[in-house]
Protein backbone atom coordinates (compact mmCIF):
# COMPACT_ATOMS: atom_id res chain seq x y z
CA UNK A 1 0.00 0.00 0.00
CA UNK A 2 2.62 2.51 0.90
CA UNK A 3 4.64 1.24 -2.64
CA UNK A 4 1.55 2.25 -4.28
CA UNK A 5 1.19 5.73 -2.37
CA UNK A 6 4.17 6.70 -3.19
CA UNK A 7 3.88 5.48 -6.83
CA UNK A 8 0.74 7.77 -6.66
CA UNK A 9 2.54 10.63 -5.64
CA UNK A 10 5.74 10.35 -7.55
CA UNK A 11 3.34 10.47 -10.61
CA UNK A 12 1.57 12.73 -9.67
CA UNK A 13 4.39 14.96 -9.21
CA UNK A 14 5.89 14.16 -12.54
CA UNK A 15 2.44 15.08 -13.71
CA UNK A 16 2.73 18.28 -12.82
CA UNK A 17 6.32 18.76 -14.07
CA UNK A 18 4.87 18.40 -17.52
CA UNK A 19 1.75 20.40 -16.66
CA UNK A 20 3.69 23.32 -15.55
CA UNK A 21 6.45 22.99 -18.92
CA UNK A 22 2.94 23.12 -20.76
CA UNK A 23 1.92 25.81 -19.51
CA UNK A 24 5.31 27.82 -19.52
CA UNK A 25 5.25 26.98 -23.68
CA UNK A 26 1.87 28.01 -23.93
CA UNK A 27 3.17 31.22 -22.31
CA UNK A 28 5.95 31.62 -24.68
CA UNK A 29 3.30 31.04 -27.60
CA UNK A 30 1.24 33.86 -26.22
CA UNK A 31 5.02 35.92 -26.40
CA UNK A 32 5.53 35.13 -29.80
CA UNK A 33 2.22 35.89 -30.83
CA UNK A 34 2.75 39.19 -28.91
CA UNK A 35 5.72 39.75 -30.50
CA UNK A 36 4.36 39.34 -33.59
CA UNK A 37 1.81 41.48 -32.91
CA UNK A 38 4.04 44.55 -31.94
CA UNK A 39 5.74 44.44 -35.54
CA UNK A 40 1.96 45.04 -37.98
CA UNK A 41 2.46 46.83 -41.11
CA UNK A 42 0.99 49.36 -39.69
CA UNK A 43 -0.34 50.35 -36.08
CA UNK A 44 -2.89 53.26 -35.07
CA UNK A 45 -3.98 53.22 -31.81
CA UNK A 46 -7.63 54.43 -31.00
CA UNK A 47 -8.15 55.14 -26.80
CA UNK A 48 -11.09 55.72 -25.57
CA UNK A 49 -14.43 55.16 -22.96
CA UNK A 50 -16.73 52.08 -24.30
CA UNK A 51 -20.06 52.73 -23.52
CA UNK A 52 -22.87 50.86 -22.37
CA UNK A 53 -25.76 51.48 -24.69
CA UNK A 54 -27.82 48.59 -24.42
CA UNK A 55 -28.10 46.91 -20.54
CA UNK A 56 -29.97 43.97 -19.97
CA UNK A 57 -29.11 43.35 -16.67
CA UNK A 58 -28.80 46.28 -14.20
CA UNK A 59 -28.64 44.17 -11.33
CA UNK A 60 -25.56 42.63 -11.64
CA UNK A 61 -24.13 45.97 -11.86
CA UNK A 62 -21.84 45.76 -15.02
CA UNK A 63 -19.27 48.18 -16.06
CA UNK A 64 -21.12 50.93 -17.53
CA UNK A 65 -18.00 52.45 -19.35
CA UNK A 66 -14.18 50.90 -19.83
CA UNK A 67 -10.97 52.43 -21.41
CA UNK A 68 -10.83 50.60 -24.64
CA UNK A 69 -8.01 50.66 -26.99
CA UNK A 70 -9.02 49.71 -30.70
CA UNK A 71 -5.70 49.02 -32.86
CA UNK A 72 -5.33 48.69 -36.47
CA UNK A 73 -2.77 46.68 -37.86
CA UNK A 74 -3.50 46.27 -41.50
CA UNK A 75 -5.88 48.53 -43.88
CA UNK A 76 -5.37 47.76 -47.53
CA UNK A 77 -7.51 46.37 -50.76
CA UNK A 78 -10.63 46.47 -48.52
CA UNK A 79 -9.67 44.41 -46.19
CA UNK A 80 -8.97 45.52 -42.19
CA UNK A 81 -7.32 43.61 -39.27
CA UNK A 82 -6.77 44.65 -35.86
CA UNK A 83 -7.51 44.17 -32.10
CA UNK A 84 -8.97 45.84 -29.27
CA UNK A 85 -7.71 46.08 -25.52
CA UNK A 86 -9.86 46.71 -23.25
CA UNK A 87 -10.30 45.79 -19.09
CA UNK A 88 -7.07 43.08 -19.63
CA UNK A 89 -8.33 41.38 -22.67
CA UNK A 90 -7.17 41.19 -26.22
CA UNK A 91 -8.87 40.22 -28.64
CA UNK A 92 -8.61 40.56 -32.47
CA UNK A 93 -10.94 41.63 -35.35
CA UNK A 94 -11.26 41.08 -38.99
CA UNK A 95 -13.44 42.54 -41.80
CA UNK A 96 -13.99 45.38 -44.46
CA UNK A 97 -14.14 49.11 -45.22
CA UNK A 98 -15.65 51.31 -47.84
CA UNK A 99 -14.02 54.43 -48.24
CA UNK A 100 -16.90 57.53 -47.68
CA UNK A 101 -15.90 60.83 -47.76
CA UNK A 102 -12.36 60.33 -47.25
CA UNK A 103 -13.53 58.14 -44.04
CA UNK A 104 -13.53 54.29 -44.00
CA UNK A 105 -16.55 53.00 -42.88
CA UNK A 106 -15.47 49.80 -41.17
CA UNK A 107 -17.54 46.42 -40.55
CA UNK A 108 -15.35 43.87 -38.47
CA UNK A 109 -15.99 41.07 -36.37
CA UNK A 110 -14.09 38.87 -33.68
CA UNK A 111 -13.49 35.71 -33.99
CA UNK A 112 -16.76 34.37 -31.87
CA UNK A 113 -14.15 32.20 -29.40
CA UNK A 114 -15.14 34.23 -26.46
CA UNK A 115 -18.63 34.88 -25.09
CA UNK A 116 -18.04 38.68 -24.93
CA UNK A 117 -17.40 38.71 -28.81
CA UNK A 118 -18.75 40.49 -31.01
CA UNK A 119 -18.56 43.24 -34.27
CA UNK A 120 -17.63 46.44 -34.73
CA UNK A 121 -19.04 48.95 -37.04
CA UNK A 122 -17.14 52.08 -37.04
CA UNK A 123 -16.10 55.43 -38.95
CA UNK A 124 -12.64 55.38 -39.45
CA UNK A 125 -11.46 58.86 -40.09
CA UNK A 126 -7.32 58.92 -40.26
CA UNK A 127 -7.18 62.60 -41.33
CA UNK A 128 -9.34 63.88 -38.13
CA UNK A 129 -7.60 60.92 -36.08
CA UNK A 130 -10.61 59.62 -34.87
CA UNK A 131 -12.80 56.27 -34.89
CA UNK A 132 -16.57 56.34 -33.93
CA UNK A 133 -18.87 53.48 -34.03
CA UNK A 134 -20.76 50.81 -32.06
CA UNK A 135 -20.10 47.46 -31.32
CA UNK A 136 -23.03 44.55 -31.01
CA UNK A 137 -22.38 41.49 -28.87
CA UNK A 138 -23.37 37.93 -30.92
CA UNK A 139 -24.24 36.38 -27.74
CA UNK A 140 -27.94 38.72 -26.86
CA UNK A 141 -28.04 37.39 -23.52
CA UNK A 142 -24.75 38.81 -21.88
CA UNK A 143 -25.36 41.64 -19.60
CA UNK A 144 -24.34 44.83 -22.62
CA UNK A 145 -25.01 44.10 -25.50
CA UNK A 146 -24.10 47.24 -27.60
CA UNK A 147 -21.89 49.65 -26.64
CA UNK A 148 -21.07 53.13 -28.34
CA UNK A 149 -17.42 55.14 -28.71
CA UNK A 150 -15.18 58.21 -29.49
CA UNK A 151 -11.90 57.11 -29.64
CA UNK A 152 -8.97 59.25 -30.04
CA UNK A 153 -5.59 58.14 -32.07
CA UNK A 154 -3.10 57.82 -29.37
CA UNK A 155 0.95 56.65 -29.86
CA UNK A 156 1.74 55.08 -26.91
CA UNK A 157 4.86 56.37 -25.05
CA UNK A 158 6.56 55.44 -21.31
CA UNK A 159 6.76 58.17 -19.33
CA UNK A 160 7.81 57.90 -15.67
CA UNK A 161 7.20 61.41 -14.44
CA UNK A 162 3.39 61.25 -15.32
CA UNK A 163 1.63 61.98 -12.15
CA UNK A 164 -1.45 60.60 -10.61
CA UNK A 165 -4.54 63.02 -11.41
CA UNK A 166 -5.26 64.99 -7.95
CA UNK A 167 -9.13 64.45 -8.87
CA UNK A 168 -8.39 61.03 -7.26
CA UNK A 169 -7.66 62.96 -3.63
CA UNK A 170 -11.14 61.86 -1.32
CA UNK A 171 -12.24 59.26 -4.13
CA UNK A 172 -13.83 56.20 -3.03
CA UNK A 173 -12.56 52.73 -4.26
CA UNK A 174 -14.76 50.74 -6.00
CA UNK A 175 -14.83 47.28 -3.72
CA UNK A 176 -16.57 44.13 -5.05
CA UNK A 177 -17.14 42.71 -1.47
CA UNK A 178 -19.01 45.82 -0.21
CA UNK A 179 -21.12 45.73 -3.08
CA UNK A 180 -24.26 45.12 -0.91
CA UNK A 181 -22.69 46.77 2.25
CA UNK A 182 -21.70 50.14 0.87
CA UNK A 183 -23.24 50.36 -2.20
CA UNK A 184 -20.26 49.37 -3.76
CA UNK A 185 -17.94 51.84 -2.48
CA UNK A 186 -15.17 51.52 0.55
CA UNK A 187 -12.21 53.13 1.47
CA UNK A 188 -11.24 56.65 0.24
CA UNK A 189 -8.50 57.80 -1.70
CA UNK A 190 -5.93 60.22 0.33
CA UNK A 191 -3.50 62.60 -1.02
CA UNK A 192 -0.54 60.51 0.42
CA UNK A 193 -1.01 59.51 -3.40
CA UNK A 194 0.20 62.52 -4.42
CA UNK A 195 3.65 62.71 -2.28
CA UNK A 196 5.34 60.00 -4.08
CA UNK A 197 5.89 58.53 -7.93
CA UNK A 198 7.14 55.14 -7.39
CA UNK A 199 8.56 55.14 -10.87
CA UNK A 200 10.59 58.25 -10.44
CA UNK A 201 13.31 57.64 -7.15
CA UNK A 202 13.34 54.67 -5.04
CA UNK A 203 10.77 54.95 -2.02
CA UNK A 204 12.34 54.46 1.76
CA UNK A 205 10.78 52.95 4.42
CA UNK A 206 9.47 56.59 5.77
CA UNK A 207 7.72 57.21 2.94
CA UNK A 208 5.05 54.63 2.54
CA UNK A 209 4.85 52.82 6.39
CA UNK A 210 2.23 55.76 7.27
CA UNK A 211 -0.14 55.07 4.21
CA UNK A 212 -3.50 53.31 4.01
CA UNK A 213 -3.47 50.42 1.88
CA UNK A 214 -5.75 52.01 -0.14
CA UNK A 215 -2.97 54.09 -0.90
CA UNK A 216 -0.15 51.82 -1.45
CA UNK A 217 -2.19 50.24 -3.99
CA UNK A 218 -3.03 53.02 -6.01
CA UNK A 219 0.92 53.75 -5.94
CA UNK A 220 1.55 50.09 -7.00
CA UNK A 221 -1.02 50.20 -9.86
CA UNK A 222 0.06 53.58 -10.79
CA UNK A 223 3.63 52.02 -11.95
CA UNK A 224 1.38 49.41 -14.16
CA UNK A 225 -0.57 52.26 -15.87
CA UNK A 226 2.65 54.30 -16.93
CA UNK A 227 3.27 51.48 -19.09
CA UNK A 228 -0.30 50.70 -20.34
CA UNK A 229 -0.73 47.54 -18.51
CA UNK A 230 -4.98 46.22 -18.96
CA UNK A 231 -6.04 46.16 -16.04
CA UNK A 232 -8.30 43.11 -15.22
CA UNK A 233 -8.95 44.19 -11.09
CA UNK A 234 -12.07 46.43 -11.66
CA UNK A 235 -11.18 48.46 -8.42
CA UNK A 236 -7.81 49.90 -10.49
CA UNK A 237 -9.31 49.92 -13.77
CA UNK A 238 -12.31 52.38 -12.62
CA UNK A 239 -9.67 54.51 -11.39
CA UNK A 240 -7.29 54.91 -14.32
CA UNK A 241 -9.66 54.46 -17.12
CA UNK A 242 -12.47 57.29 -15.97
CA UNK A 243 -9.68 59.74 -14.33
CA UNK A 244 -5.95 59.31 -15.50
CA UNK A 245 -6.19 61.26 -19.07
CA UNK A 246 -2.89 59.83 -20.11
CA UNK A 247 -3.34 56.50 -18.97
CA UNK A 248 -3.61 54.07 -22.34
CA UNK A 249 -4.10 50.70 -22.32
CA UNK A 250 -1.55 48.76 -24.88
CA UNK A 251 -0.53 45.44 -23.24
CA UNK A 252 -1.63 42.54 -20.90
CA UNK A 253 1.65 41.81 -19.44
CA UNK A 254 4.27 44.95 -18.61
CA UNK A 255 6.61 42.48 -16.05
CA UNK A 256 9.42 43.20 -18.89
CA UNK A 257 9.06 46.90 -19.12
CA UNK A 258 9.47 47.30 -15.26
CA UNK A 259 12.45 49.60 -14.64
CA UNK A 260 14.81 48.19 -11.41
CA UNK A 261 13.64 51.56 -9.35
CA UNK A 262 9.90 50.22 -9.91
CA UNK A 263 10.51 46.67 -9.02
CA UNK A 264 12.32 47.45 -6.07
CA UNK A 265 8.87 49.78 -5.49
CA UNK A 266 6.48 47.26 -5.78
CA UNK A 267 8.16 44.83 -3.80
CA UNK A 268 8.05 47.36 -0.70
CA UNK A 269 4.24 49.07 -1.37
CA UNK A 270 3.07 45.01 -1.57
CA UNK A 271 4.51 43.78 1.48
CA UNK A 272 3.25 46.96 3.03
CA UNK A 273 -0.09 45.68 1.36
CA UNK A 274 0.19 42.58 2.59
CA UNK A 275 1.18 43.97 6.13
CA UNK A 276 -2.18 46.11 6.40
CA UNK A 277 -4.17 43.88 4.56
CA UNK A 278 -3.91 41.03 7.60
CA UNK A 279 -2.70 43.17 10.26
CA UNK A 280 -4.04 46.51 10.20
CA UNK A 281 -7.31 46.37 11.74
CA UNK A 282 -6.20 42.58 13.60
CA UNK A 283 -4.56 41.96 17.05
CA UNK A 284 -1.11 42.22 16.41
CA UNK A 285 0.99 44.45 14.75
CA UNK B 1 -22.92 37.27 47.34
CA UNK B 2 -20.01 39.32 47.21
CA UNK B 3 -17.15 36.10 47.27
CA UNK B 4 -19.60 34.72 44.33
CA UNK B 5 -19.02 37.48 42.21
CA UNK B 6 -15.80 38.31 43.02
CA UNK B 7 -15.05 34.57 42.14
CA UNK B 8 -17.01 34.96 38.93
CA UNK B 9 -14.90 38.35 38.15
CA UNK B 10 -11.45 36.91 38.52
CA UNK B 11 -12.78 33.48 36.85
CA UNK B 12 -13.54 35.99 33.77
CA UNK B 13 -10.57 37.50 34.40
CA UNK B 14 -8.03 33.97 33.86
CA UNK B 15 -10.70 32.97 31.24
CA UNK B 16 -9.90 36.60 28.98
CA UNK B 17 -6.25 36.20 29.70
CA UNK B 18 -6.37 32.64 28.07
CA UNK B 19 -7.75 33.90 25.28
CA UNK B 20 -5.10 36.38 24.63
CA UNK B 21 -2.11 34.09 25.80
CA UNK B 22 -3.40 32.10 22.92
CA UNK B 23 -3.79 34.85 20.98
CA UNK B 24 0.31 36.04 21.31
CA UNK B 25 0.64 31.69 20.69
CA UNK B 26 -0.84 31.96 17.27
CA UNK B 27 0.92 35.52 16.66
CA UNK B 28 4.29 33.50 17.87
CA UNK B 29 3.42 30.51 15.76
CA UNK B 30 3.13 32.74 12.23
CA UNK B 31 7.24 32.33 12.74
CA UNK B 32 7.36 28.45 12.93
CA UNK B 33 8.95 27.29 10.93
CA UNK B 34 11.14 30.91 11.15
CA UNK B 35 10.72 32.57 8.19
CA UNK B 36 11.45 36.26 7.73
CA UNK B 37 9.12 37.56 4.69
CA UNK B 38 5.34 37.26 7.00
CA UNK B 39 3.94 39.10 9.67
CA UNK B 40 5.67 41.78 11.21
CA UNK B 41 8.85 40.81 9.39
CA UNK B 42 7.45 41.72 5.99
CA UNK B 43 7.91 45.06 7.42
CA UNK B 44 11.29 45.30 8.67
CA UNK B 45 13.18 44.06 5.91
CA UNK B 46 15.83 46.81 6.08
CA UNK B 47 16.91 45.43 9.47
CA UNK B 48 15.97 41.90 8.45
CA UNK B 49 19.40 41.28 7.09
CA UNK B 50 21.08 42.06 10.73
CA UNK B 51 22.03 38.57 12.25
CA UNK B 52 21.50 40.17 15.74
CA UNK B 53 18.39 41.81 14.87
CA UNK B 54 16.96 38.04 13.86
CA UNK B 55 18.34 36.66 16.73
CA UNK B 56 16.69 39.08 19.00
CA UNK B 57 13.93 38.46 17.46
CA UNK B 58 13.75 35.27 17.51
CA UNK B 59 14.63 35.44 21.03
CA UNK B 60 11.48 37.69 21.95
CA UNK B 61 9.42 35.86 19.88
CA UNK B 62 10.15 31.81 21.49
CA UNK B 63 10.95 32.82 24.99
CA UNK B 64 8.47 35.26 25.67
CA UNK B 65 5.52 33.10 25.86
CA UNK B 66 7.48 31.34 28.42
CA UNK B 67 6.48 34.70 30.67
CA UNK B 68 3.07 33.72 29.97
CA UNK B 69 2.05 30.76 32.43
CA UNK B 70 3.30 32.81 35.56
CA UNK B 71 -0.04 35.07 34.87
CA UNK B 72 -2.60 31.96 35.90
CA UNK B 73 -0.76 30.88 38.62
CA UNK B 74 1.18 33.60 40.48
CA UNK B 75 -1.10 35.84 41.79
CA UNK B 76 -3.45 33.02 43.05
CA UNK B 77 -3.16 33.06 46.48
CA UNK B 78 -4.01 29.27 46.63
CA UNK B 79 -1.41 27.82 45.00
CA UNK B 80 1.34 30.55 46.87
CA UNK B 81 -0.15 28.69 50.09
CA UNK B 82 -0.45 25.33 48.91
CA UNK B 83 2.14 24.62 45.96
CA UNK B 84 4.49 27.22 47.00
CA UNK B 85 7.06 24.58 44.92
CA UNK B 86 5.21 25.19 41.83
CA UNK B 87 5.23 29.35 42.80
CA UNK B 88 8.90 29.03 43.12
CA UNK B 89 9.17 26.80 39.41
CA UNK B 90 7.03 29.30 37.99
CA UNK B 91 8.26 32.31 39.15
CA UNK B 92 12.43 31.15 38.39
CA UNK B 93 11.38 30.28 34.41
CA UNK B 94 9.28 33.83 34.93
CA UNK B 95 12.41 35.88 36.38
CA UNK B 96 15.02 34.30 33.60
CA UNK B 97 13.13 34.23 30.77
CA UNK B 98 12.92 37.84 31.44
CA UNK B 99 16.08 38.66 32.78
CA UNK B 100 17.98 36.31 30.19
CA UNK B 101 15.88 36.46 27.25
CA UNK B 102 12.97 38.42 26.88
CA UNK B 103 13.98 41.65 28.09
CA UNK B 104 17.14 42.33 26.56
CA UNK B 105 15.90 40.85 23.29
CA UNK B 106 12.99 43.68 23.87
CA UNK B 107 15.77 45.81 24.22
CA UNK B 108 17.46 45.44 21.28
CA UNK B 109 14.91 45.16 19.19
CA UNK B 110 13.89 48.79 20.50
CA UNK B 111 16.38 50.40 19.10
CA UNK B 112 15.28 49.19 15.78
CA UNK B 113 12.00 50.02 16.59
CA UNK B 114 9.30 51.47 13.44
CA UNK B 115 7.70 54.77 14.04
CA UNK B 116 11.45 56.58 14.50
CA UNK B 117 12.61 57.79 17.66
CA UNK B 118 9.15 58.33 19.80
CA UNK B 119 8.54 54.43 19.41
CA UNK B 120 12.25 53.63 19.72
CA UNK B 121 12.21 55.25 23.02
CA UNK B 122 9.15 53.83 24.21
CA UNK B 123 9.95 50.22 23.27
CA UNK B 124 13.45 51.17 25.20
CA UNK B 125 12.50 52.27 27.93
CA UNK B 126 9.82 49.88 27.97
CA UNK B 127 12.05 46.89 28.14
CA UNK B 128 14.66 48.37 30.70
CA UNK B 129 11.46 48.63 33.25
CA UNK B 130 10.30 45.30 32.72
CA UNK B 131 14.17 44.28 33.74
CA UNK B 132 14.63 46.22 36.29
CA UNK B 133 11.16 45.74 38.25
CA UNK B 134 11.76 42.16 37.51
CA UNK B 135 15.20 42.06 39.22
CA UNK B 136 14.26 43.97 42.23
CA UNK B 137 10.96 41.42 42.58
CA UNK B 138 14.26 38.69 42.62
CA UNK B 139 16.07 40.38 45.17
CA UNK B 140 13.53 41.28 47.24
CA UNK B 141 12.61 37.76 47.76
CA UNK B 142 16.19 36.80 48.34
CA UNK B 143 15.78 39.33 51.26
CA UNK B 144 12.49 37.77 52.56
CA UNK B 145 11.10 41.01 51.95
CA UNK B 146 7.33 39.76 50.96
CA UNK B 147 5.37 43.09 50.21
CA UNK B 148 8.00 44.72 48.23
CA UNK B 149 8.84 41.03 46.19
CA UNK B 150 4.71 41.06 45.46
CA UNK B 151 4.82 45.10 44.80
CA UNK B 152 7.50 44.53 42.06
CA UNK B 153 6.15 41.27 40.98
CA UNK B 154 2.61 43.56 40.07
CA UNK B 155 4.57 46.00 38.13
CA UNK B 156 6.20 43.75 35.91
CA UNK B 157 3.61 41.23 35.40
CA UNK B 158 2.14 44.62 34.26
CA UNK B 159 4.90 45.44 31.72
CA UNK B 160 4.48 41.74 30.69
CA UNK B 161 0.96 42.50 30.06
CA UNK B 162 1.60 45.55 27.35
CA UNK B 163 2.27 42.69 24.69
CA UNK B 164 -1.50 42.34 25.13
CA UNK B 165 -2.41 45.91 25.77
CA UNK B 166 -0.24 47.43 23.35
CA UNK B 167 -2.35 45.07 20.35
CA UNK B 168 -5.60 45.69 22.28
CA UNK B 169 -5.16 49.19 22.01
CA UNK B 170 -4.26 49.51 18.62
CA UNK B 171 -7.46 47.19 17.36
CA UNK B 172 -9.62 49.29 19.27
CA UNK B 173 -7.80 52.82 17.70
CA UNK B 174 -8.13 51.48 14.43
CA UNK B 175 -11.55 50.16 14.88
CA UNK B 176 -12.97 53.82 15.97
CA UNK B 177 -10.65 56.25 14.26
CA UNK B 178 -9.20 54.29 11.19
CA UNK B 179 -5.57 56.19 11.36
CA UNK B 180 -2.61 55.97 9.57
CA UNK B 181 -0.95 52.97 10.15
CA UNK B 182 2.04 54.34 12.03
CA UNK B 183 0.41 57.00 13.64
CA UNK B 184 -1.34 54.92 16.15
CA UNK B 185 1.92 52.82 15.94
CA UNK B 186 4.09 55.35 17.89
CA UNK B 187 0.73 55.84 20.10
CA UNK B 188 0.40 52.68 21.16
CA UNK B 189 4.11 51.77 21.57
CA UNK B 190 3.53 54.28 24.98
CA UNK B 191 0.00 53.64 25.58
CA UNK B 192 0.56 50.19 25.52
CA UNK B 193 2.60 50.60 28.95
CA UNK B 194 1.91 53.26 30.82
CA UNK B 195 -1.23 52.61 31.32
CA UNK B 196 -0.84 49.33 32.27
CA UNK B 197 2.13 50.50 35.21
CA UNK B 198 -0.05 53.37 36.39
CA UNK B 199 -2.71 51.22 37.43
CA UNK B 200 -0.82 48.72 38.50
CA UNK B 201 0.57 51.54 40.97
CA UNK B 202 -3.18 52.46 41.85
CA UNK B 203 -3.50 48.29 42.71
CA UNK B 204 -0.15 48.69 45.00
CA UNK B 205 -1.37 51.61 46.53
CA UNK B 206 -4.45 50.01 47.91
CA UNK B 207 -3.21 46.73 48.65
CA UNK B 208 -0.89 48.59 50.74
CA UNK B 209 -3.33 50.75 52.50
CA UNK B 210 -4.83 47.37 53.69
Amino acid sequence: MKTLTFVAALSSMLFACTEEKQNNKSANEIQSVKTEMAKPEMLKSYIGSFEAEVVNNHAKSPTYANKINVSVTSLKDGKITGYSLIAGNQQTFEGTYTVNAGKFDVKAKEPGTDKHDGRFEFSLDTIGKKVIGKWYSFDTTIDVTVRTYTLDEKTFSYDANLPLPEILVGMPFYDPKLEEAEGGRGEGITKDVLKVNPSVAQLSKAQVENMYKGDLEVLRNSIYARHGYSFRNRKMRYLFDNYADWYMPVSLNVENELTEIEKKNIDLLKRYENHADKYYDEFGR
Amino acid sequence: MQILIKTIGIGLLYLLYAYFCWLLVQIAWQYVPFQTNVAFLQIKQDVVPLWHYRMAFVVHVYATLLVLPAGFVQFNGYVRKNFTQIHRYVGWVYILVILGFASPSGFWMGIYANGGLSSQIAFCILALLWFYTTLQALLKIKNNDFSSHRNFMIRSFALTLSAITLRLWKTIFVYLFHPHPMDVYRLVAWLGWVLNIVLAEIIIFKLTKK
